[in-house]
């Protein structure tokens, strides 16, 4: 993935892409114990760094499928691994790139999502294996209450959260 | 719930912390495997034998 994520990072510095976040399985394995997944979840900023908006992610594909790598579906393969770049959706998605934290992958610099807008996200994204990650989250004491608090109520996420919580957790 | 099963959930318990304890560099390489492992799940003759049967 080293390889990878060197590929994404030289986007940025040819800015084709502003700032990034790896969200999805990849993000949470951050914090917490490996599992299984097919493929990278990249947050991109629509602004890149000439200060110009991207309106499609058609320079990304462009300048990726130039230098070899092939598209597949929704996603581009890069260096062995399928990567999906996703446009920031909403406010809560803006939020969670602009206080991503950075990390490293033997060497090569990344951006993470925070594990309280890992759990936010995949509360408002509500499928299944959403669910199952926050689980994974919350067994793991992984999150701090308070700072998901904040970004629930912010978000519109309260009556959510609870529901799941009192479907899942037990508690109302 | 018995103790003995009481006992395997708790070394379940234990090794999912150690190994979300571990540096992200480390984790991403067992992704990779499980990852590697998945696709060799996946493109097994048994698996597809087995899932034309419902």
């Amino acid at each position: 993935m080293k390889a990878t994520l060197e590929v994404i990072n030289q986007m940025q510095a040819d800015g084709v892409i502003g700032k990034y976040a790896i969200g999805g399985a990849v993000g949470a394995t951050f914090y917490l114990e490996p599992a299984a997944t097919l493929d990278i979840d990249v947050f991109v900023s629509f602004q890149n760094t000439a200060g110009s908006s991207l309106l499609t992610l058609s320079p990304i594909y462009e300048y990726l499928t130039a230098r070899g790598f092939k598209a597949e579906k929704e996603y581009i393969v890069i260096a062995g691994w399928p990567v999906q770049f996703l446009p920031l959706g909403n406010e809560l998605v803006e939020e969670a790139l602009a206080q991503a934290v950075a990390t490293e992958v033997e060497d090569a610099k990344v951006w993470v999502m925070t594990a309280e807008h890992l759990v936010a996200i995949a509360l408002q994204t509500g499928r299944a294996k959403d669910f199952s990650r926050i689980l994974q989250f919350v067994e793991s004491e992984a999150i701090d209450a308070e700072k998901l608090d904040s970004i629930l109520g912010r978000h519109g996420l309260v009556a959510k959260w609870r529901e799941f919580k009192h479907i899942f957790i037990g508690n109302k | 719930m018995n103790n003995r099963m009481e006992k395997i959930l708790e070394g379940k318990r234990e090794a999912r912390k150690r190994l979300a304890a571990l540096p992200f560099s480390e984790k991403i390489k067992l992704l990779e495997q499980l990852r590697d492992r998945s696709l060799a799940i996946a493109a097994s003759p048994l698996k597809k034998q087995f899932s034309h049967r419902g």
